[in-house]
């Protein structure tokens, strides 16, 4: 018995075409295949090659690659070579590619890596690279945030190209016609509170549809209310201290007062799941906000008509002026990287601890808060105050003692997201303040015991 | 038929891709499990610490747990049930039908960037269409993705979504169906209903048995969603387990602790795995 | 043999039926149709003006007034993108042939053929999906270095031709639902094993061969975690590493970055409205089935 099998009657002109098509698409791929281009070409292949990752891309790329561009042109001896590594997954790549032993020269970091890797022994002691006077110097000039970001148990592993302050940035249109003088910006915390009240305004069914003041992230105003989670004398994590509780207390009571549900469903309608540029505070959902200096340029960009003005954010009584925390962009070596020496001379050319007046002008291409007080006396960078006087504001913050960063111990990730975790409990109501921080104390001394019996 | 080296010979390309690729990283990652290893430096041997720290001293690890479970005992039979229902609806002979297919398939597609915006969009509370479908009834939707207590029901009803997949393998399953049994049925005086019931549902049991079998898997290593769109908030309502999984071993550099947690992971999986397949003669039925 | 007058459907039913996956259908779209909309957006119209909703996804800026059709062209320029497609397509059409080829081989060894062992390897294989990817991507990921593959797109292209388990497990259940008499009779004949797999079951198999390749060119089309691991020169990088970068930029090229987000997901639209017959489509047998 023969089986003769049929495919089943078929629309044939339609269908063969695709079968075709795809079958053409084969045969070019294969074709492609020993086509394919040959890879990058260097433009000085002489050279020793610097390899240098960074997570930059679209028009700031284009910033990276000038500054690359300019090293180049500066001496004869090194060719620096950048590679834009998308930013979600950088560290991976970074991290397998140290494992591996193959790791780039240098890397443009921002997340916080420094003390955890810095322990592991993955970076390289930058003040290795400096003689004596060089590290004096460096020390003396630079901003004491910058020191902070880069230091781990008393050496430096990254050095900042661009620092990230948070102020109150607000709308002199909303505070008139709320009859709040633009002039007098309020210099006391509660005072500020009271203003946001007075800005506010509710939908019919009691929704809040513009917000004048909403103050949260605790990790900012921590600092603010003199608190902090870190006592860099005697090199302990601090959590539940009275300052921290004071601070949280005040937090959570605006979010209360203003309605925890109201709150949540508020901020979800500003949900725009991660594309920076959609900014509430330009289509006026917010009056008072406090955010960072890198927004100066997008309102230059994206909203030059709008109103608006900077101020630092006001300390409650007992509080701290100039204070919150902060986080920027610095260069790391790796262990293993095949050229330290070049790599050092193009992070010395970037951030300006050569030659300051020269690296000024990379900072204003990229907005990027400078690194040392030379720096921000160079005429290009005064110049560019005066573009944009807004950014005064931050520069004024900037060499505040009062600034914070990330608590510098080997497990600051994991006790990061464990205060936000905090911050969220508190802020939704679910723990009172004193809870969630007594909680958190607790994880926190369990995964100091644990990393004990680990030998960590 | 019988023929041991011939049985081997044809199954040779995975037998040797698996010892070649897949086993020294098994084997390693089991190693790993009991050691301490931040990535960068030599793994340090601790033996069952991790275990221990895991399944005694973490709270952390029993929610992604929990919250993992219920996630797969709701959505999978949802998945299943959703997708075969759809792909009988697809196979009708309608006009338009190829567009109607398309359409279903798309958000497995179109790459999670769209469908995340579009996601948070409608389930928004204050903007959102589903709350403003139900505000014209008088009803004030919760706050859905931002509420810890409908956080995973959201997230279970956007894995709806994700079933073209299966749908495109139910629809090639269906046209496999010989149109003679639906004859026989309908010489038996069978309604559409009695065939699908005592011809479609029988005959598709194998692909079904894939569809589940596939369903626990991938809902035991759900991830993605979790990662763009709560990074397991609110409240730790989403932290999904291979999403904890993944923070201790990249972002806390945990790598041992992470291994551990997948081998768990993995006898779980595995033990669940094997009673569906030990029962699966029961009711999956091979034609031919 | 016409099969359509089992499933035709009254005037009524037809309408029931294309209201329902109407109905159904909206959610679906509606990704596609805001990608759409906000790709022919000028950047202006996306960014919100005062007191409007401030959310990128609203009913009231479905429509964009005006139609941008520059921001394709400028989307295209923006990332190298013909050199980023001839990669991609070099990926996909080997990782096509060689998983869909080398998963049908071991599927048909695993559906067909009894062997000692059948019952546990096949456990095996089913195992080794379930153990998550992220605690084997180091030791994985050494192995390829020790190989000396770091670099190179050898890590993207050898496994696949060693078997997919997905797929090995897809097919060994299509396999097993062909009837034994067609292979029984080509054996009396004298056929080989291998002649019966190629001659009579590849053939028969048609729809779920084209559904692995289709999933396989999709997986492919859409890998950004390969090429970012083991490749570091960007002149072999892929469409999806492309829209990772573009994605990442905080520079707000919003609407292009739309653009190029459609021009990456329409291929694969087009690929598979136009050959979902081609895996959707039944077989009629004469004779022997039933």
């Amino acid at each position: 018995m023969n089986a003769r099998v049929e495919s089943a009657p078929q629309a044939a002109p339609l269908r063969r075409a695709v079968i075709v098509l795809l079958n053409l698409l084969l045969a070019g791929t294969f074709i492609l295949i020993f086509a394919l281009p040959s890879p990058r070409q260097r433009a000085y292949s002489e050279r020793i090659p610097v390899r240098f990752w960074h997570m930059w891309s679209g028009e700031w790329k284009d910033v990276v690659d000038r500054i690359a561009a300019r090293f180049n042109e500066s001496q004869d001896k090194y060719e620096v070579i950048a590679l834009s590594v998308p930013g979600g997954s950088a560290d991976y790549k970074f991290l397998l590619a140290v494992a591996g032993g193959d790791p780039p020269d240098c890397m443009a970091q921002w997340n916080q890596v420094v003390p955890a890797w810095a322990d592991e022994g993955m970076l390289v002691p930058l003040d290795s690279l400096m003689t004596p006077e060089e590290w004096e110097s460096f020390q003396s000039t630079a901003y004491p945030v910058a020191l902070k970001i880069g230091s781990y148990k008393g050496h430096l592993y990254g050095v900042t190209t661009g620092i990230n302050i948070w102020a109150c940035y607000y709308r002199p249109d909303h505070l008139r016609e709320a009859g709040l003088d633009p002039d007098k910006f309020p210099t006391d915390l509660d005072e500020m509170w009271d203003w946001g009240l007075k800005l506010k305004c509710a939908g019919p069914d009691g929704s809040i549809t513009r917000m004048g003041f909403l103050p949260g992230w605790y990790a900012q105003y921590a600092p603010v209310f003199g608190g902090g989670f870190y006592d860099s004398q005697t090199g302990q994590v601090t959590i539940n201290t009275p300052a921290n509780l004071r601070a949280l207390t005040w937090l959570a009571g605006k979010q209360k007062e203003l309605g925890f549900d109201k709150v949540v469903r508020f901020q979800a309608m500003l949900n725009t799941g991660g594309f920076s540029t959609q900014w509430p505070f330009i289509s006026g959902q917010y009056s008072i906000t406090v955010d960072g200096q890198w927004r100066v340029e997008q309102l230059a960009k994206f909203a030059p008509d709008l109103e608006y003005r900077t101020a630092p954010i006001p300390p409650p009584k007992g509080g701290r002026a100039h204070a919150g925390w902060s986080n920027g962009n610095f260069m790391i070596i790796p262990k293993g990287a095949r050229e330290v020496a070049g790599a050092w001379e193009f992070i010395k050319f970037w951030s300006g601890v050569e030659n300051p007046e020269r690296a000024a002008e990379f900072y204003t291409w990229g907005g990027w808060l400078p690194l040392s007080r030379r720096i921000a006396q160079a005429p290009i960078y005064q110049d560019y105050l005066k573009k944009y006087p807004q950014f005064r504001t931050f520069l004024d913050v900037l060499p505040s003692e009062n600034i914070q960063v990330t608590p510098p111990v080997p497990f600051q990730v994991f006790l990061w997201d464990m205060v936000g975790r905090a911050d969220d409990f508190a802020m939704r109501g679910t723990k009172t303040p004193k809870q969630a921080l007594e909680d958190l104390e607790r994880e926190m001394q369990q995964e100091i015991a644990k990393r004990k019996r680990f030998g960590l | 038929m019988q023929n041991n080296r011939l049985g081997l010979a044809f199954i040779s390309p995975w037998l040797a891709g698996f010892l070649l690729f897949t086993a020294f990283p098994f084997v390693a990652s089991i190693w790993l499990s009991f050691c301490r290893y931040d990535i960068v430096s030599p793994p340090i041997w601790v033996g069952l610490a991790n275990y221990d720290e895991l399944l005694r001293n973490d709270p952390r690890f029993w929610k992604a747990l929990s919250n993992t479970l219920w996630y797969a005992v709701a959505a999978v039979p949802l998945g299943i049930v959703t997708a075969f229902a759809l792909a009988l609806l697809l196979n009708l002979e309608v006009r338009g039908m190829s567009v109607y297919r398309t359409v279903f398939f798309l958000p497995s597609i179109v790459p999670a960037v769209a469908s995340t915006m579009v996601f948070m969009w409608i389930l928004n509370p204050q903007i959102g269409l589903v709350n403003g479908i139900l505000s014209q009834f008088g009803v004030t939707g919760p706050a859905w993705l931002n509420d810890s207590r409908w956080a995973m029901r959201s997230l279970i009803l956007m894995s709806l979504w994700g079933v073209g997949g299966s749908v495109i393998i139910y629809l090639a399953g269906l046209k496999d169906i010989p149109v003679s049994l639906y004859e026989a049925a309908v010489v038996d005086g069978a309604g559409p209903w009695d065939r699908t019931r005592h011809v479609t549902i029988p005959m598709m049991t194998p692909v079904i048995f894939f569809n589940l079998i596939m369903g626990i898997i991938g809902a035991f290593q759900y991830f993605t969603q979790a990662f763009i769109m709560t990074n397991g908030g609110p409240e730790d309502s989403t932290l999904f387990y291979a999403l904890y999984l993944f923070y201790r071993a990249w972002k806390y550099l945990d790598m041992g602790y992470a291994s551990a947690m997948a081998w768990v992971l993995f006898l779980i999986v595995t033990v669940v795995t094997a009673v569906v397949f030990r029962t699966h003669r029961t009711w999956v039925h091979y034609g031919g | 043999m016409n099969d359509s007058w089992l499933f035709r459907l009254s005037p009524y039913q037809r309408l029931l039926t294309h209201a329902v996956l109407l109905v159904l259908a909206i959610p679906y779209v509606l990704p596609l149709i805001w990608m759409l909309s906000t790709s022919l957006k000028t950047d202006a119209q996306i960014f919100p003006r005062e007191g409007s909703s401030i959310s990128p996804v609203s009913l009231e800026n479905l429509v964009p007034r005006p139609v941008q059709w520059a921001n394709y062209p400028d989307a295209l320029k923006t990332v190298p993108f013909a050199v980023y497609l001839q990669n991609t397509l070099m990926l996909c059409a080997l990782n096509v042939l060689g998983a869909v080829g080398s998963s049908a081989i071991v599927a048909y060894g695993f559906a067909r053929i009894r062997f000692k062992g059948r019952e546990p390897l096949f456990l095996l294989l089913l195992a080794t999906m379930a153990l998550p990817g992220q605690v084997t991507m180091i030791p994985t990921f050494a192995l390829y270095t020790k190989l000396g593959w770091y670099g190179t797109f050898l890590p993207l292209i050898v496994p696949a031709f060693f078997g997919s388990p997905f797929f090995i497990f897809l097919m060994r259940q299509f396999f097993m639902t062909l009837p034994e008499e067609l292979a029984e009779a080509a054996r009396i004949e004298g056929a080989s094993e291998w002649d019966i797999f190629w001659r009579i079951v590849l053939p028969l198999s048609k729809p779920v061969l084209a559904t692995c390749a289709l999933f396989q060119f999709l997986g492919s089309w859409n890998d950004f975690f390969g090429p970012l691991l083991y490749l570091n020169d960007p002149s072999r990088y892929t469409l999806a590493y492309g829209l990772q970068q573009f994605m990442s930029s905080y520079g707000g090229k919003y609407a292009q970055l739309m653009a190029a987000t459609t021009l990456f997901t329409l291929p694969i639209i087009l690929l598979f409205f136009l050959a979902q017959k081609t895996f959707i489509q039944g077989i009629a047998t004469t004779g022997t089935k039933g």
